[in-house]
């Protein structure tokens, strides 16, 4: 009697924890087909967190967790700051992730690629104790506590994220990444079709040419367009283009006033340089028109009029990309008379 | 074909009169030449009556280093010369790598001397090649500039040249660089190829060939012109000017061109073989294909013309693509797409901030922002935006080159400031053109208004005929016989300049002045710039404080220490900035120079200047080295030494060296 209670004892518990541990893996097979269902339904394969999921997938789950979570945290008011480059960041971060998953044939159930938002999402990013951006954390499958557990990706590994996150992932989790996928800049069908539209086109364009009839046979055209490319070399755009400077800068002090000539050699801002490259070519369009169009000019007085006119411009326009680089390079030089001559 | 080369007579009535002026003009014109080139030779001696004839900077010290030793040895031991004192272990080949034509152009010029007498040193030979040379390229300018424009311009263009500061920046006597030749022989190789476009001579054909050779023997620049010239050929294929001239003026620098520069050790094989030359070779084909088409034109009835063209345009593009194809196939196979690093980093900017970090970290290779162009080429920066459009009208062969020169050299310019330098003379050339024609202009209306004629078309035919016979001249010789349309335009034109519209006086005279303010401007600028911001010798170093002028003369003491006090075969080692200056002054085998030719070899020094004491012990007792130089300018206030140039030391040592990471290496900063 008492071995058959013991028995039942047994089996009951046995049942039971059979039960549970069948529910567990239940929720937790459950979890994970959730995320490939969020997995699936995002275009990147980098699902979108916020605090109730977060809460869903980490905190309120037990210990080990089937899955480890790779969580990419953002802030979209910071996109537009350009030293935090976090808008290439979130597309190198898709980038790994569209590739892992394409590596694995869409098998994968260990990691999963998350982002996580500042404005929806503030506590969670206090749960992970986030403070600055842009970071990644990688959710381990043991992690308890979200703010020591965690693997944080090293500052450095962010100039170039694709290598650093593949490197950072093979590391800490054992898992292959493969080879990355760089969507080509065009695709198959578009090279294809431009393909065709080229031999299509060239008999035509050919003909054209020979003929003489085609917009470069315009001397203006090329006027303009020899112009056009001095205006923008000399202005610095180059210089702009290179080191991707602003075109202005708020001042720190005074939100409301922008700062749009910056004190200092080496270093120009966009309309900095578009400015003074106006003032550079204003003077010798003004020249041209002068020796060129005002002398066939009939009428005496326009003649005296333009003329006034480009003397006066240009000088001031001199006159103000003196000063304006004596102000930006703090140098000022002057003739003089030699002292023996005084 | 061959356009007459007469100038047009003018009104029989005034014949001696003309004559006497042309005379009276020339013998000006010569003496004003000559005086430029006074000038520019004497502009560049700053830094010879302020310190002393010395060689400035570290590549010029190679260049006189060199220079010695072929003044030594004679030509053959120089061509054959294997270099066992720099880049210890592995030596240097410096006949197959060095461009020998600043070399050799001295080394004539100091045997020339010799023999006949005059006991110049190399040193001082050295010293003055670039103020001399840069008075043949004010003449050179002169010439272009004739070609296109005029007398007039030609000697603006020369004045402007001599003067214009990113030039005397590097040919400042001392500056024993290539660039103080090669500048020359750009300028003379693209008058020589105007003068072939304008005339159809071949003898000026050859004479171009030759001066290539010339400029190929002296700087790697010379891509520049090998890429430049095609472009231009193939804009007047484009545009309908083809003509027989085009043809002799440019396949026989193609092919005479191509052979000439293969003899060159550097370049070699080079010459066929890299993506830079190709465009020669395509547009050598273009044009070869186009004169075909014409003559075959010219054969056939305009109907039987255009069905052989329907037939041969068909066929023939199908056979392109395949060749189109089997190329891009074949460049695309190569990593860089058989462009070199530094024309790829013209033609992608960010390519080296990306990828290569020692063409990232000169400074030289910069790009450039709006102040340096007021202080390189100054108020040329104003004017070349009328010489733009007083080159299109008219429009020729030669002034659609020159604007071709100034738009692509100054879109480069814009990309790396050392090319500031192509960027001059193309400034100088249409800047001068502006000015010439502006005063032609207003000295006109003056004169005009001074002599009081009303409506006198004669006279001013006559008067203007003398400095508008040149121009005249020229566009009479690029008159195209086949198409007639194109010349109604530029008769029209020059029945313009006859009719000479009438300024009103007082203005003239007011813009005159207003004009003649800029040069004055500008010559204040060159002056100070020549003296104060180039002629620094970078060797001797001073500063001025309450007390006077203190000289720095550091680092000739270390190297005269090292050549007095150590072993003739000892090795030092430093970072690669002082290598040329050791083997010249210190003569002691170096391990790494400025040719920077071996990253990994330059990165073994960075990662043994990284490390600590026993990790780097260990790597320079494998070099067998037994000094190390190291600069430290904190006691003075120098501000490029070697603790500046660390982290540079860190990326390059760390791009081979995995183990050397540069956050190591910087405190980290939590705000």
């Amino acid at each position: 009697m008492a071995i058959s209670y013991i028995l039942l004892f047994i089996l009951s518990f046995i049942s039971i924890s059979r039960f549970l541990v069948i529910s567990k893996a239940g929720a937790e097979s459950e979890l994970v087909a959730d995320l490939l269902t969020l997995q699936s339904q995002s275009e990147s394969g980098v699902i979108h967190l916020n605090d109730r999921t977060v809460s869903k997938f980490i905190t309120s789950t037990k210990t080990p967790r089937p899955y480890s979570l790779l969580i990419f945290f953002d802030a979209i008011p910071l996109h537009d700051k350009s030293d935090l480059r976090l808008p290439v960041l979130v597309h190198d971060f898709a980038l790994v992730a569209s590739s892992f998953i394409a590596n694995h044939n869409g098998s994968n159930t260990k990691l999963f690629f998350c982002d996580l938002e500042f404005r929806e999402s503030q506590s969670s990013f206090k749960l992970f104790d986030v403070n600055s951006l842009p970071n990644i954390y990688l959710v381990g499958p043991d992690a308890e506590s979200l703010k020591d557990d965690t693997d944080q990706m090293e500052q450095s590994g962010f100039t170039r994220l694709t290598e650093s996150l593949v490197e950072f992932i093979e590391s800490r989790t054992q898992l292959t990444v493969g080879p990355i996928h760089h969507s080509p800049i065009i695709s198959k069908k578009q090279m294809v079709l431009i393909i065709g539209f080229l031999l299509i086109w060239s008999p035509f364009a050919a003909r054209k040419i020979f003929a003489g009839e085609t917009m470069f046979h315009n001397p203006r055209i090329w006027l303009s367009g020899a112009i056009f490319v001095y205006f923008f070399s000399v202005s610095g755009a180059m210089h702009i283009i290179i080191r991707k400077m602003p075109m202005f800068l708020m001042d720190r002090e005074d939100p409301n006033k922008l700062i749009f000539f910056y004190q200092g050699t080496g270093v120009q801002l966009g309309l900095e340089g578009f400015m003074v490259g106006f003032l550079y070519t204003i003077v010798g369009l003004l020249l041209a028109v002068v020796t060129h169009v005002l002398v066939y000019v009939k009428d005496l007085k326009t003649k005296r009029i333009g003329m006034l006119f480009s003397v006066f411009v240009s000088f001031w326009a001199v006159k103000q990309v003196i000063f304006l680089d004596n102000w930006k390079t703090r140098y000022a030089i002057h003739g003089f008379w030699p002292s023996r001559w005084n | 074909m061959a356009a007459p080369e007469t100038s047009t007579a003018a009104v029989p009535t005034l014949y001696t009169n003309n004559t006497l002026r042309n005379a009276f003009g020339g013998v000006l014109s010569f003496f004003i030449l000559l005086l430029i080139g006074v000038m520019a030779f004497s502009i560049r001696l700053f830094s010879v009556i302020k310190y002393e004839s010395v060689i400035h900077e570290f590549d010029p010290y190679f260049n006189y280093r060199v220079t010695q030793f072929l003044a030594k040895n004679g030509i053959y031991e120089f061509w054959n010369w294997f270099d066992d004192r720099t880049w210890y272990p592995l030596g240097r080949v410096i006949g197959g790598t060095v461009y020998p034509g600043l070399t050799l152009t001295a080394g004539t010029i100091w045997w020339l001397l010799n023999s006949l007498n005059i006991p110049l040193s190399v040193e001082t030979v050295c010293v003055f090649t670039a103020p001399i040379f840069s008075a043949f390229a004010s003449w050179a300018t002169y010439l272009l500039t004739k070609e296109v424009k005029g007398t007039g311009a030609g000697l603006t263009a020369a004045a402007l040249l001599a003067m214009v500061p990113s030039y005397i920046s590097r040919s400042v006597a001392g500056s024993y660089d290539n660039e103080a030749v090669a500048i020359f022989a750009l300028i003379f190789t693209f008058y020589l190829y105007i003068k072939t476009l304008n005339t159809g001579s071949l003898f000026y054909a050859t004479l171009n060939s030759i001066a290539y050779f010339y400029m190929v023997c002296s700087w790697g620049g010379y891509t520049f012109i090998i890429n430049l010239i095609p472009m231009h050929v193939l804009l007047c294929i484009v545009t309908g000017r083809f003509s027989s001239r085009l043809y002799i003026a440019y396949a026989p620098l193609v092919v005479l061109g191509t052979l000439l520069a293969a003899l060159v050790p550097v370049v070699g094989f080079n010459a066929v073989m890299t993506s830079e030359h190709f465009a020669s070779f395509l547009v050598f084909i273009i044009i070869h294909v186009v004169a075909f088409v014409y003559y075959i034109k010219g054969i056939l009835s305009p109907k039987m013309f255009k069905v052989a063209v329907t037939l041969v345009v068909s066929v023939g593009l199908a056979v392109c693509c395949a060749v189109i194809a089997v190329l891009i196939a074949l460049v695309a196979s190569s990593p860089t797409k058989g462009w070199s690093g530094r024309s790829l980093s013209l033609l992608d900017p960010t390519y080296a901030s990306k990828y290569i970090p020692i063409i990232a970290s000169v400074s030289e290779h910069q790009p450039p922002t709006w102040p340096s162009y007021f202080m390189d080429i100054n108020v040329l920066a104003f004017l070349v935006p009328a010489g733009i459009i007083a080159c299109f009208l008219p429009l020729s062969d030669a002034s659609s080159f020159v604007v071709l020169y100034i738009a692509t050299s100054v879109y480069f310019s814009g990309v790396m400031v050392r090319l500031m330098l192509v960027l001059a003379p193309a400034a100088c050339i249409t800047s001068g053109i502006a000015l010439s024609q502006a005063f032609d202009v207003f000295t006109g209306s003056i004169k005009f208004q001074l002599t009081g004629a009303s409506s006198n078309t004669e006279v001013d035919a006559a008067e203007t005929s003398s400095s508008t016979a040149e121009s005249q001249t020229d566009a009479v010789k690029t008159e195209k016989p086949e198409e007639t349309a194109k010349n109604r335009p530029s008769r029209k034109s020059k029945k313009k300049e006859r009719e000479h519209g009438e300024k009103p006086s007082t203005e003239a005279k007011a813009e005159k002045k207003r004009l003649l303010a800029l040069p004055l401007e500008s010559s204040v600028h060159c002056v100070w710039a020549a003296a104060e911001a180039y002629s620094a010798p970078s060797i001797v170093l001073t500063s001025r404080s309450h007390d006077g002028l203190h000289v720095f003369d550091d680092f000739r003491e270390a190297y005269a220490w090292l050549r007095h006090n150590t072993d003739v075969d000892d090795k030092v080692a430093s970072w690669w900035d002082y290598g040329y200056q050791t083997t010249a002054m210190a003569n002691r085998t170096v391990i790494v120079d400025n040719n920077t030719w071996n990253n990994t070899h330059i990165a073994t020094v960075g990662t043994a200047m990284s490390s600590p004491e026993r990790a780097a012990w260990e790597i320079f007792h494998s070099l067998d080295v037994k000094y190390v130089l190291v600069v430290f300018g904190g006691l003075v206030g120098y501000p490029s030494d070697d603790i500046n140039k660390f982290l540079w030391m860190v990326r390059i040592g760390g791009g081979v060296f995995p183990h050397i990471k540069e956050p190591d290496y910087l405190v980290s900063s939590l705000c």
